[in-house]
């Protein structure tokens, strides 16, 4: 044998209760008893969806997809396919789902293992600018099925069995959504798209897009079919040209090869799509804004209801979703709404794309089960967090999300569990902070964002997140006061009752689970006038140690002098030159310089 | 008349026949990721010298194909090699000199660049 092959386990549920645990111990055996231990990988992955043939084992390269192991079967498997090179057809799973295709290229590797990509299937896989890379991967096939063996009601009756909810962050049911729309009687309806991704952090759309902007389209298109739409309407921010860019030349190329315009695929069914931009504004992301700026008017929630599937675009019916809820909808039409149902909890089916950010050695774009724990996510996909610092807290949900610290790292990612938790699942931004980090600061960061982005329409969003912006601030710089965490609780708790937008609800989430989950670090910031992360400038001092050599290094480099001391001698920092800087800090070679 | 389903059957079949005519079979396939944040950390300067290679440079059997993201933003750039009947490899990192680099070791000579791999 001169291949080396790696193999994947499916560690779902379902296939661990029909004995997946014994397989992987007599597969190490066999690999053990043939000395075959370092030419084949082991790989774990989460449910990877066909759990009705498992336990379910794929070997790479080659991509062979076995089910319904048994004991012998591993035997044979181990002597037959990874000795002789012969896979064994027997035990072949014929199925081809449309997410199979990551598997086919990434499954072999341990980011990728725990992942299961349905929204992200061809992300980093096909040409993006060639509408036949997406044609060949069984693309426009949804549609086509749809079109053919689907009525509307049917395609939405699909939806509701999947199961599938919104993953722009609030979680409404999608089929739901989708009939709502549907059952408004009126010969005007439009799809939006809503690709107006603002939170800080978050790159899941643009990558989305960027990656695969077909799928998107498709979506549309299906969703035009079931609800009765000619138009739809994408809407992006101009801050993304290059996914602008490729969604312009995919909507080219769908014209061209008839998927998009009059008589779709040939058949009666007529819908057309459109690019508007959005100018950056984080409130456009919420749908009745979006709707506002998408008019002319200027981007500002208004109260609902009506909801947008009842009076939206121009006061007509409109279906909203997500960049990627449309990615996912492809998918539920092809391999069916039971299927995608299979994936997931009880409650969330599917899965869902986080921008992983922060402290973590891999920063990147995932997708994961939905039920995969948190403590997943970080250490085997993130692989842990760099610098053999420790894990402090993970925040959730961008601006509006939560701070979750340690005890929740067993919490499974769901909308429910993160909820009860004290976060959000929020739109897919999650940000791993260290213990370098200091919550206080964290939480006046989101604040001084969501407060800058504020439309101002209601008083206590656009006053009272600038008041405690202000508290936040003068707590960092060591000027709090007794009562200042109250205040916070009580401004906090009065914003998010008495704003219109999820804005303005959300917005004092980060602060409030800093305080429910770090309130020593508040106390002692006010209390004690210390920053244990020695983060907030005001609250350190830097000192030069015994370690110090004399060489000047860093009174050279003190851009405000504030470093005195002669050559070969023990220099001084003065503390009331100093502004903390920390370049003294970086520039010694010795360690000499202590911040305290 | 064909239904939807069977137009998108055959419009799947001319596709898969223009990405073979287009060189898909050859022995070796590499993808060069081109998302905004490869572009940012420098893949166009990669795809340039694969793409002179090809061009200019004598590579042949060689497939070029630029991909989305594939999720591993901290080691982009990323170029993967699809070679026929091995495991694909993925290098992270890759800077036009180590693109010549791969060219010239790993896609002329087969000698894969383990240092740069993404494992």
């Amino acid at each position: 044998m001169d291949t080396t092959y790696a193999i994947t386990l499916c560690e779902g549920t379902s296939c661990m209760q029909q004995g997946m645990r014994h397989l992987s111990a007599v597969l190490d055996e066999q690999l053990e008893k043939h000395g075959l231990k370092d030419r084949v990988k082991i790989n774990i992955s989460g449910c990877l969806g066909m759990c009705h043939k498992g336990p379910i084992m794929v070997v790479n390269p080659g991509y062979t997809l076995y089910g319904g192991l048994k004991e012998a079967d591993v035997v044979q498997i181990v002597e037959e396919h990874l000795i002789k090179g012969r896979p064994i057809a027997r035990l072949v799973i014929e199925e081809d789902h449309l997410f199979n295709r990551f598997f086919r290229i990434f499954g072999d590797v341990n980011f990728f293992g725990k992942q299961m990509r349905i929204a992200l299937r061809n992300c980093g896989i096909i040409d993006p600018e060639n509408i036949d890379n997406y044609l060949a991967l069984r693309g426009y096939e949804a549609l086509a099925k749809a079109l053919t063996d689907m009525t509307p009601q049917g395609v939405i009756d699909e939806l509701k069995t999947s199961g599938l909810r919104g993953r722009g962050g609030a979680g409404f049911p999608t089929g739901l959504k989708w009939q709502f729309t549907a059952d408004q009687d009126n010969d005007e309806k439009y799809v939006i798209c809503n690709a107006d991704e603002g939170d800080p952090g978050a790159f899941m759309d643009r990558s989305a897009i960027e990656g695969d902007p077909h799928t998107v389209l498709e979506g549309m298109i299906i969703g035009g079919y079931a609800i009765g739409a000619t138009q739809g309407i994408i809407y992006i921010r101009a801050e993304y040209p290059l996914a602008i860019e490729r969604l312009e030349k995919a909507i080219d190329q769908a014209r061209e090869h008839g998927l998009l315009g009059d008589n779709i695929l040939d058949t009666d069914f007529c819908f057309d799509l459109e690019i508007r931009l959005g100018a950056g504004a984080f409130v456009c992301g919420e749908e009745t804004a979006l709707i506002q700026s998408i008019e002319g008017g200027r981007g500002m929630p208004r109260p609902r209801p009506p909801y947008p599937s009842v009076s939206g675009l121009f006061g007509k019916p409109t279906l909203i979703n997500n960049v990627e809820t449309w990615a996912n909808i492809p998918v539920v039409i092809v391999d069916g709404g039971e299927w995608f149902s299979s994936i997931g909890t009880e409650k969330s089916k599917g899965t869902k794309v986080f921008a992983l950010a922060g402290k973590v050695v891999n920063t990147g774009l995932i997708e994961v089960p939905m039920g995969t724990t948190l403590r997943e996510i970080i250490y085997d996909i993130g692989g842990g967090i760099p610098n053999g610092k420790s894990f402090k807290a993970i925040q959730t949900g961008g601006p509006s999300g939560g701070c979750l610290p340690a005890e929740y790292l067993d919490t499974p990612v769901d909308y429910e569990s993160l909820a009860e938790a004290g976060s959000i699942m929020g739109s897919g931004g999650m940000i791993v902070i260290d213990e370098d980090s200091c919550m206080v600061d964290i939480a006046k960061f989101f604040l001084e964002f969501t407060q800058s982005e504020s439309c101002g329409k209601c008083t206590p969003c656009r006053e009272g997140t600038k008041r405690m912006f202000e508290i936040l601030t003068r707590i960092t710089e060591g000027k709090g006061c007794e009562g200042d965490i109250e205040k916070l609780e009580r401004l906090g708790d009065m914003i998010q009752k008495s704003s219109l937008c999820g804005l303005g609800q959300s917005a004092p989430n980060p602060v409030l689970s800093t305080i429910k989950n770090f309130r020593e670090e508040y106390e002692e910031h006010i209390r004690d006038h210390i920053c244990r992360a020695k983060v907030c400038t005001s609250l350190i001092a830097y000192k030069v140690n015994d370690a110090c050599v004399g060489c000047g290094a860093c009174k050279r480099a003190c851009p405000v002098h504030a470093i005195s001391g002669r050559t070969k001698q023990k220099h001084t920092i003065d503390q009331t030159q100093c502004v903390r800087c920390g370049i003294c800090f970086t520039t010694c070679k010795f360690n000499a310089i202590d911040k305290i | 008349m064909a239904n939807a389903l069977d137009v998108i059957r055959k419009k799947r079949a001319e596709a898969v026949g223009r990405i073979i005519s287009k060189g898909y079979l050859s022995n070796k396939r590499v993808y060069v990721g081109m998302a905004t944040c490869e572009m940012a950390a420098g893949s166009k300067e990669v795809m340039k010298v694969f793409r002179d290679a090809v061009t200019q440079g004598g590579l042949t059997d060689v497939y070029l194909s630029q991909k989305g993201c594939a999720g591993r933003c901290n080691l982009e750039p990323t170029v993967e090699v699809v070679e026929a009947g091995k495991l694909p490899v993925r290098y992270g990192k890759i800077d036009a000199q180590k693109a010549q680099e791969i060219v010239d070791k790993h896609l002329k000579h087969g000698q894969v660049i383990n240092e740069w791999v993404i494992d």
